[in-house]
């Protein structure tokens, strides 16, 4: 059996360090975010404690969340940037062009097991569409926590900014609901990426893992999407 | 009432003196949540504006608005009523009744058309033509459109004018829906509430009597200076919530002590009012300080927000989100698991498959 380091291979450089350090930003902003979160819908029980030396200050489990949150924001700075100078930081799925439906197909299948393989990608379709996904997910989170965020104030301008959100709901309560639920949502996408990745790694050898702090993939085979970083 | 008269005229013609009067201005102005600089615009408008005609509908509701209203302290709701504002038309509070009284409502309408003041209890139903909510003969709808229509301003007082209220609620059998659709487009004041604060009644209609303006409003239409800070903001229990102390049942010692309420559910950081500021009842108290959780009876969709004592909505056996999501995202572990299980026979069977092809 042929081991995978014995194959002829070929190094891309793709993820620009902006994409990379955005991507690890993200992660500690998400694991954060939502541990917080938990625990500002549902504080922990202080039992048994002298109230003035309680350890559970919500006061500052919701800065950190907060300070987290604008960090996070802040961050996109650099994913914008990455995407502006870097062709292989644009990862949105090409669904304009109709090889990406195809594509996106096999892949399925391929996860599905009911393909031996599938042909190589540097960024294949699927994933792409699940990023996309895990963004509309983000900025629904964005735009929900502002609207409560800002709310304290409602005639300053945050509150202008992002009010609309709580009126497009119906009620503000239901802002809470929408964060809270897209947060259990954007956890379950985080667990499937992670597996993805490591079945990638562990099934094709191309560096999948590495890709995310090298911004280098190894291909075996010349990859479908390779003229997109031309 | 053929000459209208002004707060002043009023005032002197019950035997009240000017001192008096102007007392009752500097009450006005602090009511009508304005700062003490503007007493003097007060007393301009309360000596020369006419005393303003209401009329006062009631629809889809349970009046308990009203039962609000008239325990309002200050102004005494008897003083608003009877010298404050020519009430001219009220469902609850006339003595009148009947075809007398129907008809004098069209006079009303008819001879001060763009100069009364709207206010409507209740909310507007609308499925099957509105024949659920009738007054004097005509679905409340047709009774609504009509006294809008002449409307200098329109005051929606409560949870149901505003946005449909309890009736309002899944799955709405009466199609009830709040007033702002059914006034052909007019400004509406919202003064959401289940009921508001009485003084916030009194403040909000003498704001537009005195100074024939309506009162700055927020986006959803509620005037800022009642509506401009959430109960959680303003709330005397707020530093227990900074500190993580809360009550964790409505009879541990944390609720005794006079705890946060939030993990029983309380709105309070949804919800838009006075209560912690004004409170009820000339500042007696309010439902947090009673020791309930503030159940947010000011917002748009409370009634189906269920249930109140919780943070999150539960789905029967299921639980609520958090124990739902735990569970997707342990089967999705469990999933992936078994996913990579079968990968890996997957691959050794592709790998087999390229070797065979290779020896041949």
């Amino acid at each position: 059996m042929k081991s995978v380091k014995d194959v002829q291979r070929k190094e891309y450089y793709i993820f620009s360090p902006f994409l990379r350090i955005f991507h690890w930003i993200m992660v500690a902003s998400i694991l954060i975010l939502f541990g917080t979160g938990l625990l500002i819908t549902k504080p922990a029980l202080v039992s048994s404690t002298e109230p003035t030396f309680t350890v559970m200050s919500m006061d500052l489990i919701r800065d950190i969340h907060f300070i987290t949150a604008f960090v996070f924001c802040a961050s996109f700075i650099l994913r914008i940037y990455g995407f502006i100078i870097n062709k292989g930081d644009r990862l949105f799925p090409r669904f304009w062009e109709g090889h990406f439906y195809s594509e996106t197909v096999e892949v399925a299948l391929h996860y599905m097991l009911l393909k031996p393989h599938h042909a190589p990608f540097l960024r294949n379709p699927l994933a792409r569409a699940s990023y996309a996904g895990l963004y509309l997910m983000v900025a629904i989170e964005i735009l929900t926590g502002f609207a409560m965020y800002f709310m304290t104030e409602p005639s300053a301008i945050g509150g202008a900014l992002f009010g609309w959100v709580n009126t497009l709901l119906g009620s503000e309560m239901m802002a809470h609901y929408v964060h809270h639920y897209v947060a259990w949502l954007i956890i379950v996408f985080a667990i499937g990426h992670f597996y993805m990745v490591l079945r990638a790694e562990f099934m094709e050898g191309e560096g999948e893992v590495s890709s995310m702090f090298s911004g280098k993939k190894v291909l075996a085979h010349v990859p479908k999407d390779a003229n997109e970083l031309d | 009432m053929q000459k209208r008269e002004s707060l002043l005229e009023a005032y002197l013609k019950r035997g009240f003196s000017r001192r008096a009067f102007l007392k009752g201005c500097v009450t006005l102005t602090s009511l009508m949540g304005l700062s003490m600089n503007m007493v003097g615009k007060v007393v301009e408008a309360a000596e020369n504006t006419p005393l303003p005609v209401v009329i006062w509908i009631h629809g889809h509701e349970c009046t308990g608005c009203d039962e609000s209203f008239i325990r309002s302290a200050s102004p005494l709701a008897s003083d608003l009523v009877l010298t404050s504002i020519a009430l001219e038309y009220d469902h609850l509070l006339s003595a009148a009744c009947g075809a007398p009284f129907e008809a004098h409502l069209d006079e009303t309408i008819a001879k001060y058309n763009g100069q009364y003041i709207l206010c409507v209890e209740g909310a507007v139903s609308t499925k099957d033509n509105g024949i659920y909510c009738m007054s004097g003969g005509h679905t409340f709808t047709h009774l609504l459109e009509k006294a809008a229509r002449g409307a200098a301003a329109i005051i929606a007082y409560g949870s149901c004018a505003a946005y449909g209220g309890i009736q309002a609620a899944k799955p709405n059998p009466t199609g009830s829906a709040g007033i702002t659709n059914f006034v052909g487009g007019k400004p509406v004041v919202k003064v959401p509430g289940c009921p508001p604060i009485p003084e916030v009644m009194t403040g909000v209609v003498m704001h537009v009597a005195l100074f024939g303006t309506i009162p700055p409003l927020d986006g959803d239409g509620r005037p800022k200076q009642f509506y401009g800070n959430r109960i959680h903001d303003t709330c005397y229990r707020r530093p227990f919530f900074d500190a993580g102390m809360f009550a964790e049942t409505f009879d541990d010692a944390g609720a005794r002590a006079g705890w946060c309420l939030y993990k029983l559910g309380c709105r309070g950081p949804e919800t838009y009012n006075s209560c912690g500021n004004l409170r009820w009842w000339q500042g007696m108290s309010y439902p947090i300080q009673s020791g309930a959780p503030c159940i947010g009876c000011s917002n748009s969709n409370f009634w189906d927000e269920d249930p109140l004592t919780d943070r999150m909505p539960k789905y029967g056996k299921l639980g609520d989100v958090d124990k739902i999501g735990a569970g997707i995202a342990a089967a999705t572990a469990v999933g992936v698991a078994g996913h990579a299980v079968a990968s890996l026979v997957q691959r050794n069977k592709r790998d087999n498959l390229l070797e065979e092809h290779d020896d041949h």
